[in-house]
Protein backbone atom coordinates (compact mmCIF):
# COMPACT_ATOMS: atom_id res chain seq x y z
CA UNK A 1 0.00 0.00 0.00
CA UNK A 2 3.20 2.63 0.62
CA UNK A 3 2.10 5.77 1.91
CA UNK A 4 -0.70 6.68 4.18
CA UNK A 5 -2.10 9.37 2.39
CA UNK A 6 -1.30 10.42 -1.45
CA UNK A 7 -2.12 13.12 -2.23
CA UNK A 8 -0.42 12.56 -6.28
CA UNK A 9 -3.68 10.17 -6.75
CA UNK A 10 -5.53 12.41 -5.25
CA UNK A 11 -5.08 15.68 -7.70
CA UNK A 12 -4.75 12.71 -10.11
CA UNK A 13 -8.56 11.59 -9.83
CA UNK A 14 -9.92 14.86 -9.95
CA UNK A 15 -10.69 14.88 -13.80
CA UNK A 16 -12.38 11.30 -13.55
CA UNK A 17 -14.60 12.16 -11.08
CA UNK A 18 -15.63 15.35 -12.70
CA UNK A 19 -16.35 13.53 -15.66
CA UNK A 20 -19.63 12.87 -13.33
CA UNK A 21 -20.02 16.68 -12.51
CA UNK A 22 -22.52 17.34 -15.75
CA UNK A 23 -25.16 14.43 -14.18
CA UNK A 24 -24.76 16.25 -10.63
CA UNK A 25 -25.53 19.60 -12.33
CA UNK A 26 -28.28 18.22 -14.62
CA UNK A 27 -30.21 16.74 -11.61
CA UNK A 28 -29.58 19.79 -9.50
CA UNK A 29 -30.63 22.38 -11.90
CA UNK A 30 -33.59 20.53 -14.01
CA UNK A 31 -34.66 19.80 -10.02
CA UNK A 32 -34.16 23.33 -8.50
CA UNK A 33 -36.20 24.59 -11.75
CA UNK A 34 -39.11 22.00 -11.37
CA UNK A 35 -38.99 23.16 -7.59
CA UNK A 36 -39.46 27.08 -7.75
CA UNK A 37 -42.35 26.23 -10.41
CA UNK A 38 -44.02 23.53 -7.34
CA UNK A 39 -42.88 26.25 -4.70
CA UNK A 40 -44.98 29.08 -7.07
CA UNK A 41 -48.10 27.41 -7.03
CA UNK A 42 -47.81 26.03 -3.36
CA UNK A 43 -47.40 29.35 -1.79
CA UNK A 44 -50.13 30.95 -3.76
CA UNK A 45 -52.13 28.48 -2.93
CA UNK A 46 -51.50 28.47 0.77
CA UNK A 47 -50.95 32.87 0.19
CA UNK A 48 -54.67 33.09 -1.26
CA UNK A 49 -55.76 30.60 0.91
CA UNK A 50 -57.62 28.46 -1.48
CA UNK A 51 -60.06 26.06 -0.11
CA UNK A 52 -59.37 22.47 0.04
CA UNK A 53 -55.94 23.33 -1.93
CA UNK A 54 -53.94 24.64 0.67
CA UNK A 55 -54.98 21.96 3.31
CA UNK A 56 -53.46 19.90 1.11
CA UNK A 57 -50.52 21.89 0.15
CA UNK A 58 -50.07 21.75 4.42
CA UNK A 59 -50.53 17.99 4.56
CA UNK A 60 -47.44 17.76 1.92
CA UNK A 61 -45.36 20.16 3.05
CA UNK A 62 -45.48 18.47 6.17
CA UNK A 63 -44.57 15.44 4.90
CA UNK A 64 -41.83 16.16 2.98
CA UNK A 65 -40.05 18.15 6.28
CA UNK A 66 -40.95 15.48 8.46
CA UNK A 67 -39.34 12.19 6.30
CA UNK A 68 -35.43 11.86 5.23
CA UNK A 69 -34.93 12.80 1.43
CA UNK A 70 -32.83 9.19 0.98
CA UNK A 71 -36.46 7.71 2.04
CA UNK A 72 -38.24 10.34 -0.29
CA UNK A 73 -35.93 8.93 -3.19
CA UNK A 74 -37.30 5.37 -2.76
CA UNK A 75 -40.85 6.22 -2.49
CA UNK A 76 -40.44 7.70 -5.85
CA UNK A 77 -38.28 5.19 -7.37
CA UNK A 78 -40.23 1.91 -6.25
CA UNK A 79 -43.39 4.07 -6.31
CA UNK A 80 -43.88 5.62 -9.71
CA UNK A 81 -43.35 2.21 -11.56
CA UNK A 82 -46.79 0.73 -9.22
CA UNK A 83 -48.49 3.59 -10.13
CA UNK A 84 -48.07 3.33 -13.71
CA UNK A 85 -48.54 -0.11 -13.70
CA UNK A 86 -52.19 0.16 -12.26
CA UNK A 87 -52.64 3.12 -15.02
CA UNK A 88 -51.54 0.90 -17.49
CA UNK A 89 -54.66 -1.89 -16.05
CA UNK A 90 -57.04 0.67 -15.33
CA UNK A 91 -56.97 2.47 -18.64
CA UNK A 92 -55.30 0.22 -20.91
CA UNK A 93 -52.68 2.37 -21.66
CA UNK A 94 -49.24 1.10 -22.37
CA UNK A 95 -46.80 2.88 -20.56
CA UNK A 96 -43.20 1.32 -20.10
CA UNK A 97 -42.39 0.72 -16.64
CA UNK A 98 -39.37 -0.54 -16.74
CA UNK A 99 -38.23 1.93 -19.12
CA UNK A 100 -38.22 5.08 -17.10
CA UNK A 101 -34.68 6.03 -16.72
CA UNK A 102 -33.52 6.26 -12.93
CA UNK A 103 -32.69 9.86 -13.54
CA UNK A 104 -36.40 10.79 -14.15
CA UNK A 105 -37.17 9.46 -10.77
CA UNK A 106 -34.33 10.98 -9.61
CA UNK A 107 -35.10 14.69 -10.75
CA UNK A 108 -38.83 13.83 -9.10
CA UNK A 109 -37.84 13.11 -5.71
CA UNK A 110 -35.37 15.92 -5.36
CA UNK A 111 -38.04 18.40 -7.05
CA UNK A 112 -41.25 17.37 -4.60
CA UNK A 113 -38.81 17.91 -1.96
CA UNK A 114 -36.79 21.02 -2.70
CA UNK A 115 -40.66 21.89 -3.63
CA UNK A 116 -42.02 21.74 -0.76
CA UNK A 117 -39.02 23.90 1.44
CA UNK A 118 -38.62 26.70 -1.13
CA UNK A 119 -42.83 27.17 -1.06
CA UNK A 120 -42.36 27.48 2.95
CA UNK A 121 -39.31 30.50 2.18
CA UNK A 122 -41.39 31.77 -0.67
CA UNK A 123 -45.05 32.28 1.44
CA UNK A 124 -43.50 33.43 4.73
CA UNK A 125 -41.11 36.16 1.53
CA UNK A 126 -44.74 36.95 0.36
CA UNK A 127 -46.13 37.80 3.83
CA UNK A 128 -43.02 40.13 4.53
CA UNK A 129 -43.53 42.64 2.28
CA UNK A 130 -45.09 45.78 3.95
CA UNK A 131 -49.08 45.15 3.94
CA UNK A 132 -49.20 48.95 3.09
CA UNK A 133 -47.26 48.39 -0.26
CA UNK A 134 -50.52 46.24 -1.02
CA UNK A 135 -53.45 48.75 0.14
CA UNK A 136 -51.14 51.35 -1.98
CA UNK A 137 -52.08 49.28 -4.59
CA UNK A 138 -55.60 49.14 -3.62
CA UNK A 139 -56.03 52.61 -3.35
CA UNK A 140 -54.94 53.16 -6.96
CA UNK A 141 -57.34 50.69 -7.77
CA UNK A 142 -55.19 48.11 -9.10
CA UNK A 143 -56.39 44.45 -9.04
CA UNK A 144 -54.71 41.87 -6.29
CA UNK A 145 -52.95 40.25 -9.79
CA UNK A 146 -51.78 43.83 -10.88
CA UNK A 147 -50.43 44.52 -7.54
CA UNK A 148 -48.62 41.27 -6.99
CA UNK A 149 -47.31 41.59 -10.38
CA UNK A 150 -45.94 45.17 -10.43
CA UNK A 151 -44.80 45.39 -6.40
CA UNK A 152 -45.72 42.14 -4.31
CA UNK A 153 -43.78 39.82 -5.98
CA UNK A 154 -40.42 41.72 -7.14
CA UNK A 155 -40.48 42.89 -3.48
CA UNK A 156 -40.71 39.23 -2.67
CA UNK A 157 -37.98 37.68 -4.58
CA UNK A 158 -36.01 40.00 -3.01
CA UNK A 159 -36.73 39.26 -0.14
CA UNK A 160 -36.39 35.35 -0.91
CA UNK A 161 -33.61 34.86 -2.47
CA UNK A 162 -31.15 34.42 0.27
CA UNK A 163 -32.79 31.55 1.66
CA UNK A 164 -33.62 30.35 -1.54
CA UNK A 165 -30.02 30.15 -2.51
CA UNK A 166 -29.60 28.20 0.57
CA UNK A 167 -32.24 25.68 -0.66
CA UNK A 168 -30.29 25.33 -3.92
CA UNK A 169 -26.86 24.65 -2.15
CA UNK A 170 -29.04 22.21 0.03
CA UNK A 171 -30.56 20.76 -3.35
CA UNK A 172 -27.22 20.51 -4.40
CA UNK A 173 -25.60 18.02 -1.92
CA UNK A 174 -28.75 15.96 -1.77
CA UNK A 175 -27.95 14.76 -5.14
CA UNK A 176 -25.48 13.12 -3.50
CA UNK A 177 -27.91 10.94 -2.39
CA UNK A 178 -28.94 9.58 -6.14
CA UNK A 179 -26.26 7.13 -6.14
CA UNK A 180 -28.36 4.69 -3.87
CA UNK A 181 -30.83 4.31 -7.57
CA UNK A 182 -27.57 3.47 -9.37
CA UNK A 183 -27.21 6.85 -11.57
CA UNK A 184 -23.53 7.88 -11.63
CA UNK A 185 -23.36 11.26 -10.28
CA UNK A 186 -20.13 12.37 -8.67
CA UNK A 187 -20.70 10.93 -5.62
CA UNK A 188 -21.03 7.37 -7.52
CA UNK A 189 -18.02 8.16 -9.65
CA UNK A 190 -15.95 8.58 -6.60
CA UNK A 191 -16.87 5.10 -5.03
CA UNK A 192 -16.37 3.78 -7.91
CA UNK A 193 -12.49 5.29 -8.12
CA UNK A 194 -12.15 4.50 -5.08
CA UNK A 195 -13.05 0.91 -4.54
CA UNK A 196 -10.74 0.42 -7.56
CA UNK A 197 -7.57 2.17 -5.45
CA UNK A 198 -8.99 1.59 -1.92
CA UNK A 199 -8.21 5.02 -1.36
CA UNK A 200 -11.31 6.53 -0.03
CA UNK A 201 -9.77 9.24 1.82
CA UNK A 202 -8.31 11.10 -0.71
CA UNK A 203 -11.19 10.42 -3.05
CA UNK A 204 -13.66 11.67 -1.09
CA UNK A 205 -11.20 15.01 -0.17
CA UNK A 206 -11.89 15.25 -4.16
CA UNK A 207 -15.52 15.30 -3.80
CA UNK A 208 -15.76 17.47 -1.34
CA UNK A 209 -13.72 20.18 -2.90
CA UNK A 210 -15.99 19.80 -6.18
CA UNK A 211 -19.29 20.28 -4.03
CA UNK A 212 -17.69 22.80 -2.26
CA UNK A 213 -16.22 24.84 -5.30
CA UNK A 214 -19.91 24.42 -6.66
CA UNK A 215 -22.17 25.65 -3.69
CA UNK A 216 -19.69 28.43 -3.43
CA UNK A 217 -20.27 29.51 -6.97
CA UNK A 218 -23.60 29.37 -6.65
CA UNK A 219 -23.79 30.83 -3.28
CA UNK A 220 -21.80 34.09 -4.96
CA UNK A 221 -23.66 34.38 -8.20
CA UNK A 222 -27.24 34.32 -6.51
CA UNK A 223 -25.64 37.38 -3.65
CA UNK A 224 -24.73 39.10 -6.64
CA UNK A 225 -28.45 38.14 -8.19
CA UNK A 226 -29.61 39.90 -4.90
CA UNK A 227 -27.97 43.00 -5.32
CA UNK A 228 -29.89 43.69 -8.47
CA UNK A 229 -33.17 42.28 -7.22
CA UNK A 230 -33.45 44.95 -4.13
CA UNK A 231 -31.53 47.83 -5.40
CA UNK A 232 -34.28 49.83 -5.00
CA UNK A 233 -33.56 49.74 -1.02
CA UNK A 234 -31.33 52.59 0.27
CA UNK A 235 -27.93 52.54 -0.52
CA UNK A 236 -25.53 52.46 2.76
CA UNK A 237 -22.70 54.83 2.22
CA UNK A 238 -19.42 52.98 2.55
CA UNK B 1 -71.14 63.06 -3.26
CA UNK B 2 -70.41 60.52 0.12
CA UNK B 3 -72.62 58.93 1.91
CA UNK B 4 -72.33 56.81 4.82
CA UNK B 5 -74.96 54.83 6.45
CA UNK B 6 -75.42 52.66 9.25
CA UNK B 7 -71.90 51.55 9.26
CA UNK B 8 -70.48 49.50 12.09
CA UNK B 9 -67.08 48.04 11.90
CA UNK B 10 -65.62 45.63 15.19
CA UNK B 11 -62.44 43.79 15.01
CA UNK B 12 -63.35 40.68 17.75
CA UNK B 13 -65.54 42.58 20.75
CA UNK B 14 -63.47 46.15 19.75
CA UNK B 15 -66.36 48.01 18.58
CA UNK B 16 -64.49 50.96 16.15
CA UNK B 17 -67.29 52.47 14.33
CA UNK B 18 -71.23 52.51 16.30
CA UNK B 19 -73.68 53.23 13.04
CA UNK B 20 -72.14 55.70 11.76
CA UNK B 21 -74.15 58.33 9.77
CA UNK B 22 -72.92 60.81 7.50
CA UNK B 23 -73.26 62.61 4.29
CA UNK B 24 -70.31 64.96 2.23
CA UNK B 25 -70.90 67.07 -0.42
CA UNK B 26 -68.99 67.86 -3.52
CA UNK B 27 -66.54 70.29 -2.85
CA UNK B 28 -66.44 70.28 1.18
CA UNK B 29 -62.89 69.59 3.44
CA UNK B 30 -63.66 67.65 5.96
CA UNK B 31 -61.44 67.26 8.33
CA UNK B 32 -61.82 64.52 11.27
CA UNK B 33 -60.79 65.32 14.50
CA UNK B 34 -60.15 62.76 17.57
CA UNK B 35 -58.40 60.97 19.87
CA UNK B 36 -55.59 58.24 18.87
CA UNK B 37 -57.68 55.26 18.50
CA UNK B 38 -61.24 56.80 17.78
CA UNK B 39 -61.59 54.73 14.74
CA UNK B 40 -60.89 58.10 12.59
CA UNK B 41 -58.38 55.52 9.99
CA UNK B 42 -60.72 53.25 10.03
CA UNK B 43 -63.49 55.39 8.72
CA UNK B 44 -60.90 56.35 5.73
CA UNK B 45 -60.32 52.88 5.13
CA UNK B 46 -63.64 51.97 4.73
CA UNK B 47 -64.62 54.39 1.74
CA UNK B 48 -61.07 52.61 0.12
CA UNK B 49 -62.68 49.29 0.68
CA UNK B 50 -59.11 48.53 2.66
CA UNK B 51 -61.35 47.71 5.20
CA UNK B 52 -64.71 46.09 4.76
CA UNK B 53 -67.64 46.88 7.34
CA UNK B 54 -69.32 45.03 9.40
CA UNK B 55 -72.43 46.08 8.17
CA UNK B 56 -74.12 49.44 6.41
CA UNK B 57 -74.03 51.08 2.82
CA UNK B 58 -71.54 53.60 1.68
CA UNK B 59 -71.93 55.65 -1.22
CA UNK B 60 -68.69 57.56 -2.93
CA UNK B 61 -69.68 59.31 -6.31
CA UNK B 62 -70.71 56.80 -8.59
CA UNK B 63 -70.49 53.95 -6.85
CA UNK B 64 -72.66 52.48 -4.41
CA UNK B 65 -71.95 49.31 -2.03
CA UNK B 66 -73.47 47.64 0.74
CA UNK B 67 -71.49 45.58 3.11
CA UNK B 68 -74.45 42.96 3.33
CA UNK B 69 -73.73 41.89 -0.21
CA UNK B 70 -71.26 43.15 -2.86
CA UNK B 71 -69.40 42.00 -5.90
CA UNK B 72 -65.92 42.80 -6.62
CA UNK B 73 -66.92 44.40 -9.41
CA UNK B 74 -68.79 46.62 -6.88
CA UNK B 75 -65.48 47.00 -4.84
CA UNK B 76 -63.28 47.90 -7.77
CA UNK B 77 -65.38 50.49 -8.82
CA UNK B 78 -66.12 52.22 -5.17
CA UNK B 79 -61.74 52.37 -5.16
CA UNK B 80 -62.21 53.70 -8.28
CA UNK B 81 -63.79 57.17 -7.07
CA UNK B 82 -61.19 58.33 -4.77
CA UNK B 83 -57.36 57.47 -3.60
CA UNK B 84 -55.79 58.40 -0.64
CA UNK B 85 -52.74 59.49 0.77
CA UNK B 86 -51.23 57.40 3.70
CA UNK B 87 -49.24 58.85 7.16
CA UNK B 88 -46.38 56.34 6.31
CA UNK B 89 -46.36 57.18 2.41
CA UNK B 90 -47.05 53.49 1.37
CA UNK B 91 -45.01 54.38 -1.87
CA UNK B 92 -44.18 51.27 -3.97
CA UNK B 93 -40.52 50.46 -2.47
CA UNK B 94 -39.66 48.69 -5.89
CA UNK B 95 -40.58 51.76 -8.52
CA UNK B 96 -39.11 54.73 -9.61
CA UNK B 97 -40.56 57.96 -8.12
CA UNK B 98 -41.98 58.49 -12.13
CA UNK B 99 -43.17 54.40 -12.06
CA UNK B 100 -45.17 55.07 -8.97
CA UNK B 101 -47.29 58.04 -10.22
CA UNK B 102 -47.55 56.27 -14.03
CA UNK B 103 -48.29 53.18 -12.83
CA UNK B 104 -51.42 53.16 -12.30
CA UNK B 105 -52.29 54.87 -15.41
CA UNK B 106 -50.77 51.86 -17.56
CA UNK B 107 -51.79 48.82 -15.84
CA UNK B 108 -55.47 50.64 -14.39
CA UNK B 109 -56.29 53.23 -17.00
CA UNK B 110 -54.35 51.35 -19.75
CA UNK B 111 -52.64 54.17 -20.72
CA UNK B 112 -49.90 54.22 -23.07
CA UNK B 113 -46.65 54.28 -21.74
CA UNK B 114 -45.42 57.37 -23.58
CA UNK B 115 -49.22 59.64 -22.07
CA UNK B 116 -48.69 57.77 -18.65
CA UNK B 117 -45.36 58.85 -18.16
CA UNK B 118 -46.26 62.47 -19.79
CA UNK B 119 -49.17 62.92 -17.32
CA UNK B 120 -47.31 61.40 -14.16
CA UNK B 121 -44.11 63.86 -14.87
CA UNK B 122 -47.15 66.94 -15.08
CA UNK B 123 -48.22 66.01 -11.72
CA UNK B 124 -44.66 65.38 -10.71
CA UNK B 125 -43.50 68.76 -11.74
CA UNK B 126 -46.91 70.29 -9.93
CA UNK B 127 -45.92 69.14 -6.90
CA UNK B 128 -42.31 69.71 -7.45
CA UNK B 129 -40.20 66.29 -7.82
CA UNK B 130 -39.29 66.99 -10.88
CA UNK B 131 -35.83 66.17 -10.42
CA UNK B 132 -36.27 62.91 -8.98
CA UNK B 133 -38.11 61.26 -11.13
CA UNK B 134 -35.69 57.89 -11.62
CA UNK B 135 -34.88 57.85 -7.78
CA UNK B 136 -36.48 55.10 -6.06
CA UNK B 137 -38.86 56.22 -2.64
CA UNK B 138 -35.84 55.03 -0.17
CA UNK B 139 -33.46 57.84 -0.91
CA UNK B 140 -36.11 60.83 -0.46
CA UNK B 141 -36.76 62.34 2.39
CA UNK B 142 -40.23 61.64 4.15
CA UNK B 143 -41.19 65.69 2.64
CA UNK B 144 -40.25 64.22 -0.54
CA UNK B 145 -41.93 60.93 -0.68
CA UNK B 146 -45.51 62.28 0.43
CA UNK B 147 -44.99 64.80 -2.39
CA UNK B 148 -44.77 61.70 -4.73
CA UNK B 149 -47.89 59.62 -2.41
CA UNK B 150 -49.82 63.01 -3.32
CA UNK B 151 -49.14 63.10 -6.92
CA UNK B 152 -49.70 59.39 -7.03
CA UNK B 153 -53.31 60.21 -5.46
CA UNK B 154 -53.71 62.68 -8.28
CA UNK B 155 -53.06 60.49 -10.88
CA UNK B 156 -56.12 58.67 -11.04
CA UNK B 157 -58.19 61.53 -11.12
CA UNK B 158 -60.16 61.20 -8.07
CA UNK B 159 -63.29 62.40 -7.45
CA UNK B 160 -62.27 62.36 -3.38
CA UNK B 161 -59.07 62.32 -2.04
CA UNK B 162 -58.75 61.13 1.78
CA UNK B 163 -55.39 62.02 3.75
CA UNK B 164 -55.02 59.75 6.83
CA UNK B 165 -52.71 62.27 8.94
CA UNK B 166 -50.55 63.00 6.02
CA UNK B 167 -47.80 64.95 8.08
CA UNK B 168 -47.58 63.47 11.19
CA UNK B 169 -44.82 60.99 10.21
CA UNK B 170 -42.84 64.28 8.74
CA UNK B 171 -40.11 66.09 9.92
CA UNK B 172 -41.27 69.63 11.60
CA UNK B 173 -39.45 70.97 8.71
CA UNK B 174 -41.31 69.44 5.68
CA UNK B 175 -44.74 69.94 7.56
CA UNK B 176 -45.55 73.59 5.88
CA UNK B 177 -44.80 72.34 1.99
CA UNK B 178 -46.82 69.34 2.63
CA UNK B 179 -50.17 71.14 4.13
CA UNK B 180 -49.11 74.25 1.79
CA UNK B 181 -49.83 71.36 -1.13
CA UNK B 182 -52.71 70.31 -0.12
CA UNK B 183 -54.02 73.19 0.63
CA UNK B 184 -53.37 74.19 -3.09
CA UNK B 185 -55.43 70.97 -4.20
CA UNK B 186 -58.64 71.43 -1.78
CA UNK B 187 -58.40 75.51 -3.46
CA UNK B 188 -58.84 73.55 -6.87
CA UNK B 189 -62.19 72.07 -5.46
CA UNK B 190 -61.10 68.61 -4.74
CA UNK B 191 -63.66 66.89 -2.44
CA UNK B 192 -61.41 66.04 0.61
CA UNK B 193 -61.73 63.64 4.07
CA UNK B 194 -58.33 64.61 5.91
CA UNK B 195 -57.08 63.71 9.31
CA UNK B 196 -55.15 65.71 10.78
CA UNK B 197 -54.50 67.55 14.16
CA UNK B 198 -52.37 70.40 12.44
CA UNK B 199 -55.04 72.47 13.88
CA UNK B 200 -54.00 76.28 12.70
CA UNK B 201 -53.89 74.55 8.79
CA UNK B 202 -57.43 73.20 9.56
CA UNK B 203 -59.01 76.07 10.77
CA UNK B 204 -57.53 77.57 7.00
CA UNK B 205 -58.50 74.57 4.47
CA UNK B 206 -61.56 72.66 6.25
CA UNK B 207 -65.16 73.89 5.65
CA UNK B 208 -66.04 71.42 7.73
CA UNK B 209 -64.74 69.95 11.13
CA UNK B 210 -65.96 66.13 12.56
CA UNK B 211 -64.91 65.01 16.14
CA UNK B 212 -64.85 61.56 16.11
CA UNK B 213 -64.35 59.58 19.99
CA UNK B 214 -64.88 56.14 20.74
CA UNK B 215 -66.45 55.10 17.13
CA UNK B 216 -69.45 57.40 17.38
CA UNK B 217 -69.63 61.37 15.45
CA UNK B 218 -69.85 63.64 18.99
CA UNK B 219 -69.78 67.16 16.87
CA UNK B 220 -69.77 67.42 12.97
CA UNK B 221 -69.72 71.29 12.59
CA UNK B 222 -67.87 74.08 10.98
CA UNK B 223 -64.29 74.76 12.12
CA UNK B 224 -65.00 78.63 13.57
CA UNK B 225 -67.84 77.56 15.32
CA UNK B 226 -66.29 74.33 16.68
CA UNK B 227 -63.02 75.62 17.89
CA UNK B 228 -64.33 78.68 19.38
CA UNK B 229 -68.42 77.91 20.90
CA UNK B 230 -68.37 74.08 21.45
CA UNK B 231 -70.40 73.50 24.11
CA UNK B 232 -70.25 69.67 23.91
CA UNK B 233 -67.69 68.57 26.78
CA UNK B 234 -66.00 66.30 25.10
CA UNK B 235 -65.02 68.49 22.38
CA UNK B 236 -63.95 70.63 25.05
CA UNK B 237 -61.64 68.60 26.66
CA UNK B 238 -60.02 66.90 23.35
CA UNK B 239 -59.38 70.25 22.41
CA UNK B 240 -57.89 71.61 25.16
CA UNK B 241 -55.53 68.69 25.27
CA UNK B 242 -54.10 69.44 22.10
CA UNK B 243 -53.56 73.25 22.77
CA UNK B 244 -51.74 71.74 25.98
CA UNK B 245 -49.91 69.79 23.60
CA UNK B 246 -48.87 72.63 21.27
CA UNK B 247 -47.39 75.10 23.74
N1 LIG C 1 -56.46 45.56 11.73
C1 LIG C 1 -56.89 45.76 12.99
N2 LIG C 1 -57.09 44.72 13.81
C2 LIG C 1 -57.54 44.92 15.08
N3 LIG C 1 -57.82 46.10 15.60
C3 LIG C 1 -57.65 47.19 14.83
C4 LIG C 1 -57.18 47.08 13.48
N4 LIG C 1 -57.10 48.31 12.95
C5 LIG C 1 -57.51 49.16 13.92
N5 LIG C 1 -57.85 48.49 15.04
C6 LIG C 1 -58.37 49.09 16.29
O1 LIG C 1 -59.42 49.93 15.95
C7 LIG C 1 -59.45 51.08 16.77
C8 LIG C 1 -59.47 52.33 15.90
O2 LIG C 1 -58.27 52.42 15.17
P1 LIG C 1 -57.98 53.58 14.14
O3 LIG C 1 -59.11 53.66 13.18
O4 LIG C 1 -56.64 53.34 13.60
O5 LIG C 1 -58.00 54.85 15.09
P2 LIG C 1 -57.39 56.29 14.84
O6 LIG C 1 -56.97 56.40 13.41
O7 LIG C 1 -58.51 57.19 15.18
O8 LIG C 1 -56.26 56.43 15.79
C9 LIG C 1 -58.22 50.99 17.66
O9 LIG C 1 -58.66 50.52 18.91
C10 LIG C 1 -57.36 49.98 16.98
O10 LIG C 1 -56.62 49.26 17.93
MG1 LIG D 1 -55.04 56.76 12.61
Amino acid sequence: MGKIFDPEFMIRSFPEVLQALPTTLFIAFVSGVIGLVIAFIISFIRYANIKILSPLAKVYISFIRGTPDLVQIMLVYYGIPLFLKAINEKFGTSFDVNGVPSIAFAIIALAINAGAYMSETMRSSLLAVDSGQLEACYSVNMTRFQALRKVIIPQTIGIAIPPLSNSLISLIKETSLVFTISIVDIMAQAKIVGARSFRFFEIYIVVSIIYWVVCAVVAFALSKVEVYARRYERKVDS
Amino acid sequence: MIQLENITKSYKKNHVLNNINLTISKGEVVTLIGPSGAGKTTLLRLLNWLEVPDSGKITVADAAIDAAKYTKHDVRNLRGQSSMVFQHYNLFKNRTVLENVADSLIVVSKMKKKDAFEKAEALLKKVGMSDKLLDYPANLSGGQQQRVGIARALAVDPKVMLFDEPTSALDPEWVGEILHLIKEIAAQGMTMILVSHEMRFVRSVATRIIFLEHGELVEDSNPKDLFEKSKNVRTQAFLQKLTYEEE
